[in-house]
Formats: C-alpha cells, sequence, structure tokens
C-alpha cells in the first residue's frame, strides 16, 4: 500500500472509531466488528491489515475489548502480528484453534490430515452432526472464518514427517503439539527445537493429563512417554481433561506471544480431575 | 516415615485410598512402587516434591510422590 493509501486507511479507521467504555470506566477507541472488512474493502487490503492499522493506531477492535485486562492494547497488537502453529486439530488442536482465533492471534498455521468420524463428536469442537467424513483442516477453516474474520488461517489436511513439520514451524513464533497419540510428537518436540521456538505440548487420558512449554533446549516429556501403549486406550479422552489442557495450551502460548513469557516455561503441569491434584514439576 | 503418593491415569489404581503410605526409613522410590504393587515398567515420569527423579531416589518423611503412567492422548 502506498502513502496515500495508508492514509486514507488511517482517515477511514479515525472517522469509524467510536469511544467503548470498559465496565471499570476506562474509555478506549474501538472500531466495531462490520466496520473493519468494510474499510478493508474500501482501500483494498485485507481484514487483517486493516485491524493492524487499528491496532497501530491504538484503536482495538470492538471483539478484543475483553482482552485488554490481560494483554492490553499493546500486546493485543503483538497477538495481532505473531504466528502458531498448531499440528493436530482434533480435540487439543480444534479447542486451542478456537481460543487462539478469538484471543486475536493474527496468523494461524494448522496442519492435520484425518476426517472426523463419529467418535471425535464427544470431545472435539470442530466436530459436529454433520461432519463425518469432512476433513478437520477444512473445518478449522471454516470454523475461524466464522469466529474471527481478522485473523489469517492457513490449515493442511497433510500428514506432517519431519520435513513437514520444519516448514510448518518455520515462520511460526511458537509450536502447539496438538497430536493424539504418542507417534510424531518427539519428532515435532525436536523440529520446534531446531525451529527455535518454544513447544507448548498436552496430552490426557481420562482425567488425567500434562501441559508443559518446552523452551530450546530444555527436555520434552514427550520422549518419555515411549511408543507403546498408553493410557487413553483404555481411559478414553473425555472433555474435562481435553478442555483443561487445551485452554492451559492456549494461555500458555498467548502468554508467550502476547507477553514475551509465560508460566510453564521449562515446567511441566500434571492434572489429574479425578482427585483434584495439580502438580508443577521440573524435568531433570 | 509417611509420604503422600499421587498415581495418574492408569496408575490412579494403585494409588493408597487416603494418598498416604506408610515405609521403612531409607525406602527409595523403587521400594514404595513395590509396595504400591506398580510395574515399573507402566511407570513413564516419576516426581518427588516437584522434581523429576529416577526410581533410586531416596524417598524421606512428608515427600510427595507421583507416578505418571504414558499419555499422549489428545
Amino acid at each position: 500500500m502506498d502513502g496515500a493509501g495508508s492514509a486514507r486507511l488511517a482517515a477511514l479507521i479515525r472517522a469509524a472509531a467510536r469511544e467503548e467504555r470498559l465496565p471499570d470506566g476506562d474509555a478506549v477507541p474501538a472500531l466495531a466488528d462490520r466496520d473493519i472488512p468494510a474499510i478493508a474493502r474500501q482501500v483494498g487490503v485485507s481484514p487483517w491489515e486493516a485491524a493492524d492499522a487499528a491496532l497501530v493506531m491504538g484503536v482495538i477492535p470492538a471483539r478484543y475489548l475483553r482482552n485488554l485486562g490481560a494483554f492490553g492494547s499493546e500486546g493485543q497488537r503483538r497477538l495481532h502480528r505473531a504466528s502458531a502453529a498448531l499440528v493436530g486439530l482434533g480435540g487439543l488442536g480444534g479447542l486451542a484453534l478456537e481460543s487462539l482465533a478469538r484471543l486475536g492471534v493474527g496468523r494461524l498455521l494448522a496442519a492435520d490430515h484425518d476426517v472426523f468420524e463419529d467418535s471425535n463428536c464427544n470431545r472435539q469442537i470442530l466436530a459436529t452432526a454433520q461432519t463425518a467424513g469432512i476433513p478437520k483442516a477444512a473445518a478449522a477453516a471454516e470454523r475461524v472464518c466464522l469466529v474471527n474474520p481478522l485473523v489469517r488461517l492457513q490449515a493442511k489436511q497433510e500428514q506432517l514427517d519431519r520435513q513437514g513439520m520444519d516448514s510448518l514451524l518455520a515462520d511460526a513464533d511458537v509450536a502447539l503439539d496438538c497430536l493424539g497419540g504418542l507417534a510424531g510428537r518427539s519428532d515435532l518436540a525436536v523440529a520446534a527445537r531446531s525451529a527455535g521456538i518454544p513447544l507448548v505440548t498436552a496430552a490426557v487420558a481420562g482425567w488425567s493429563g500434562y501441559v508443559a512449554v518446552v523452551m530450546p533446549g530444555f527436555p520434552d516429556p514427550s520422549a518419555l512417554m515411549g511408543s507403546g501403549p498408553a493410557a487413553e486406550d483404555s481411559l478414553g479422552t473425555q472433555p474435562p481433561a481435553i478442555y483443561t489442557a487445551a485452554a492451559i495450551m492456549a494461555g500458555e502460548a498467548a502468554r508467550l506471544l502476547g507477553q514475551g513469557e509465560c508460566s510453564l516455561a521449562g515446567r511441566m503441569l500434571l492434572f489429574d480431575l479425578l482427585r483434584q491434584t495439580w502438580d508443577t514439576i521440573t524435568l531433570a | 516415615m509417611n509420604i503422600e503418593v499421587r498415581c495418574f491415569a492408569t496408575l490412579g489404581k494403585f494409588a493408597p485410598t487416603d494418598g498416604a503410605l506408610a515405609l521403612p526409613e531409607g525406602t527409595d522410590v523403587a521400594g514404595a512402587m513395590a509396595a504400591l504393587g506398580v510395574p515399573p515398567d507402566e511407570v513413564k515420569i516419576i516426581f518427588v516434591n516437584g522434581k523429576a527423579v529416577g526410581p533410586q531416589t531416596a524417598l524421606r518423611d512428608g515427600d510427595r510422590l507421583g507416578l505418571f503412567p504414558a499419555v499422549g492422548g489428545g
């Protein structure tokens, strides 16, 4: 966009901005959701670019007003300019994607080779009564468009090998291991380490699960899990543990992207929702 | 000595009822696992007081021992 285009975009944003009052009384210049694509169309830019210009001006897309308490306008702008790569769009991936899209992580890169089957419907937010046989990547693209048109999603229907992981992670600021089962997790940890980015990883079985943030060079929990049978083979995977783990994953990833820090960096949270125990440990 | 034990997921069935286990002084993690009847090959992560450790780690009165199996569901 040339200087005249940028000036026109800024003028349209200024004209459309309205003062919104937060519940605590703070006033914030904000843009209504419907105005952003309209402004983008008039100037010939994407909704992401229009939102970016607004955030640079300190004008907050109104859909992010309730994010400000955690991230502030500066953090929201960082989220908008950040990239997160999600490997797996099942139970963990669908929910993490939903949270990151609503938080406003501006670029979401995702991959899952699979199509939905009926047994996904107990926990996977992208699985509905209409999605049997539909690729998870396609459902993710449709969902993100509906939820937040200001962010950009590239979702591939592809089973990633090491090279595929390297390529997905090349442009990402953080990686999320949302795989189901033990296979592929160690490869992804190696890919994240070689990309030099943090890996937010989680797994669940029944009422138990873990979430860890593997900083480059730190130990990866999946390397301890082996490749044999796993607890979910008999305990299954249900929403309470999946939602818990995915919520914590998204929170840690967003904190890394928006604030440059997170609580589980180099550590691992192990939870048991049956006994309500929460342990944070350091791996040697 | 008495320790607190947390057994996760499929290992939950080996957990003492109130989470407490009485052991002879000087027992290590492997000894505690044997006392609980936990098959060692089913334990992938052992932690004591918030730190991952190996089975030969000596336990002390009041320690919190956690045993976590292979978990990979998503």
